[in-house]
């Protein structure tokens, strides 16, 4: 342990640990421009001087290891000169008009920090020279003309989402941000996930979708799980006067600490699906506007039970809905087919081994975060899961080696150390070969070097998902298995929708035929209807939908029930790492539209069903492939 | 005692920070308890007294040679020289006419702009000053007492203000403090 004193505080600190962490520990407030708690130090902007006793100079306090018996000063009158100073040198150094831009008043840490240091002027006046605004990205805006150099948006794009888009050319104050070798930002390699403009303290990146829609004491924040994929990011939704301002990631996730993508990030604000605000009931080959009454009533008319019922619901609506959904339909009404639009394609293989083994085997994508060698099985982290795919890609830099094992493209092959071919029917036979490749070698050059590196790993992971659990037999699940247990290594299943897993837990996972239908439930909520579904539910008789959105199948249902999206509805969410999260309700909903929980309750009631509204132990009823873990 | 005195006058600005002096709606009358308003652009009198005054405020910024000679002579004639407002004290709105030079925010404005006709002219007048670089005032003349803004809130120049009559320097900080 190491002991020092920082303005008269005696503090005791573990050895590494910085002056400014040591400072934070005993309430000694630096302030900082470049320092970021989830990035590397850097000591970039230099407002976090402070004085050190037998020092010559003033020392940055981010960068600086305590040590023993260190005595440190942080609000001399040197310091606070110099923290002045290099706020005027900032400020001078590139053109800032705080009086139009987006971020001032409140949300701009640069003017926030000069506020702080009482400065109402700037003793240096800028050169006025002009730098590069590049607009061309949909979502994002930067802008070089305040931008303080201090390299945050780098260290993002790189060191948490391993992408490395974003960097600087030329040098000291003629350095500018610029995407890849200097191409426009919106044809860069730039994937959307908006971690830089998260990131950014000043104005110099801004967000298109929330500029000057509020600042941000003006808004309320509504923090919860995202629910657009099973990784089960938080995220933090930001609205004002009952409307949607901007979603950031919540830095204080223990799971994604800050980072989105663009589908929790950007694309829940593009949303322009038309909405539907009224239950609609089928008359003379036409859909018409009706209440609710009339819609129930007409549900209760047409829909069967038992075998000739078929009910569905989307993987993105929280558990107590699937739970409800399940009592209503497999328990009350004996329904022939009750299950999940995703049929179970990412689980059903593997929950079927958790039971038969009694014992979860799966890990926590924690492991990830410090791997040596990836294995990814028939998965695309670029194009599904991208905050697992984040984690995978910025181990790289560290010498992780990614070996990728896919039928198809897949777009994390270029970064990978060794991509192997694997067809679709022959997971089994594939890791079969590479298990005997481990033991004895390969002709393959491709599969000795994979079996080498795996051989070799510390910290092996295997990830795999929808694309490998879709069609594993249970050969293929055995030889999985086998593979992990010889490498010791981690597995890790990347589930489908944000509630795949609970679905899983509530045996929804059964394939969808419409043999012998009659009649259909379908819980839609706002997930799009695939083309698929739109088509097998055609020829059956009556079909009975809950959504939030228009669409070709409420087109084509002869009942519709208008219920809440994402944005409007609280609710528990099981994601693929066990962790039971809660999704928040940050809108109120639009006159007449219900939750559809408060739907389900109602068609239970006109039906005469008593559902058991314990979801919590229908949750927990099967054994899971990965252990729950309640918040 | 006499009352101190206060002369305002504006340079390139948008008359914005005046419109938040007279936001100071019926306090004007505390106001002129303490103060002698003396000239301002919106009274009678226009110039500052020669023979001085306490305190003289500036709005805007300095953008050719009719602003510097105001400033100038404000800064002689005054003990206490205030900048009000971002234009003052930064350069604000019109500085960004810097990052492209005079003769081409003149062009723009004067030829290129979409509702001239093809006879449009850039003013050439010898009667007319002569543009020059934006500049803050304390570019230009030595400033005492900055008050940013965009516009500065009434309150904030209604403090400022009672502080001055009563022979105070003000500190702008806190609630005070703001750029935009």
């Amino acid at each position: 342990m190491i002991n020092l004193t920082i303005d008269g505080k005696n503090v005791e600190v573990q050895e590494g640990t910085t002056v400014l962490e040591a400072a934070e520990a005993v309430g000694v407030y630096i302030p900082t421009l470049c320092h970021h708690p989830q990035l590397t130090p850097y000591g970039g902007c230099r407002l976090c001087m402070v004085e050190v006793e037998g020092a010559r100079t003033l020392q940055p306090s981010c960068t600086l290891p305590a040590t023993d018996g260190m005595v440190i000063t942080t609000n001399s009158e040197k310091v606070l000169k110099a923290r002045k100073f290099v706020l005027t040198l900032l400020f001078s150094e590139r053109n800032h008009f705080c009086m139009y831009c987006q971020v001032s008043g409140g949300d701009c840490e640069l003017q926030n920090r000069a506020y702080d240091e009482g400065m109402t002027h700037w003793d240096l006046q800028p050169n006025w020279q002009p730098f590069k605004v590049d607009a061309s990205h949909p979502f994002m805006v930067l802008d070089n003309n305040r931008c303080i150099l201090c390299r945050r948006c780098v260290r993002a794009c790189g060191e948490l989402v391993g992408n490395f888009t974003l960097g600087f050319e030329e040098r000291g104050a003629n350095s500018l941000l610029v995407a890849d070798y200097d191409v426009p930002f919106g044809e860069s390699s730039c994937i959307s996930c908006g971690t830089c403009v998260q990131i950014c303290p000043t104005g110099a990146i801004i967000d298109r979708q929330s500029a000057y829609q509020g600042k941000e004491t003006e808004v309320e924040h509504h923090i919860g799980v995202c629910t657009e994929c099973s990784v089960g990011c938080q995220r933090d939704v930001l609205t004002r006067d009952d409307r949607l301002v901007r979603i950031e990631g919540d830095w204080d996730a223990a799971l994604n600490h800050g980072l989105l993508c663009d589908k929790g990030r950007f694309l829940p604000l593009e949303d322009d699906r038309p909405r539907l605000l009224t239950p609609l009931v089928r008359k003379d080959g036409r859909l018409k506007a009706a209440t609710w009454e009339e819609a129930l009533g007409v549900i209760a008319k047409n829909m069967g039970k038992g075998k000739t019922l078929a009910a569905l619901a989307s993987t993105r609506l929280p558990a107590e809905d699937l739970a409800l959904f399940k009592s209503i339909f497999a328990d009350g009404l004996n329904a022939g087919l009750v299950t999940s639009l995703e049929e179970g394609e990412a689980t059903a293989s593997l929950a079927e081994k958790s039971e038969k083994f009694g014992t979860p085997f799966e890990a926590s994508l924690d492991m990830l975060k410090e791997t040596d060698v990836v294995l990814s099985l028939k998965l695309d982290l670029v194009e599904e899961h991208q905050v697992a795919g984040f984690f995978v890609k910025r181990q790289l830099q560290n010498g992780t080696k990614l070996i990728v094992a896919d039928a198809d493209e897949n777009k994390l092959a270029d970064k990978a150390a060794v991509t192997l071919s694997l067809k679709s029917g022959e997971e089994a036979a594939f890791l079969k070969a590479l298990l005997d490749a481990i033991d004895k070698g390969a002709d393959d050059a491709n599969m000795d070097e994979a079996a080498a590196l795996l051989k070799a790993a510390e910290k092996c992971c295997i990830v795999y998902g929808k694309g490998f659990a879709a069609r594993a037999d249970e050969k293929a699940v055995d030889a999985l298995l086998a593979l992990a247990g010889k490498l010791d290594a981690s597995l890790i299943g990347v589930k489908g929708n944000a509630n795949s897993m609970a679905a899983a837990q509530l045996n929804l996972e059964a394939p969808f035929t419409t043999d012998g239908v009659k009649s259909t439930f379908v819980m839609l909520g706002d997930e799009d209807p695939t083309q698929k579904l739109i088509k097998s539910l055609e020829e059956i008789p009556f079909v009975a939908v809950q959504a939030t959105y228009s669409s070709q199948l409420t087109g084509n249902a002869d009942v519709v029930l208008p219920v809440t999206n994402w944005a409007e509805q609280s609710g528990t969410y099981l994601n693929m790492d066990g962790r039971l999260q809660k999704a928040v309700k940050a809108l109120n909903a639009p006159e007449g539209v219900l939750t559809s929980h408060e739907a389900l309750l109602k068609v239970a009631k006109q039906l005469g069903v008593e559902p058991d509204l314990d979801w919590e132990s229908s949750l927990m009823s099967r054994v899971p492939t990965i252990e729950i873990k309640k918040a | 005692m006499s009352k101190p005195t206060v002369a305002t006058d504006w340079l390139c600005g948008c008359a914005g920070c005046h419109m938040s002096l007279l936001d100071i709606d019926e306090r004007i009358l505390q106001l002129v308890e303490l103060v002698d308003l003396r000239s301002t652009p919106i009274t009678d009198l226009k110039e500052p007294d020669e023979k001085g005054v306490t305190v003289g405020i500036l709005e805007g910024c300095i953008n050719n040679t009719y602003n510097e000679e105001v400033a100038k002579r404000m800064r002689e004639r005054c003990k206490i020289l205030v900048a009000l407002g971002d234009c003052a004290v930064f350069g604000g709105i019109p500085a960004m006419r810097n990052l492209v030079g005079a003769d081409a925010a003149l062009k723009r404005a004067y030829v290129d702009a979409e509702s001239n006709d093809s006879e449009a002219k850039i003013p050439s007048s010898p009667e007319l000053a002569k543009m020059t670089r934006v500049r803050a005032v304390h570019e230009v003349v030595p400033v005492d007492l900055f008050i940013p803004g965009c516009p500065p809130d009434a309150d904030v120049i209604f403090y400022a203000l009672t502080e001055l009559a009563h022979g105070r320097i003000p500190e702008i900080k806190d609630e005070h403090l703001h750029w935009d």
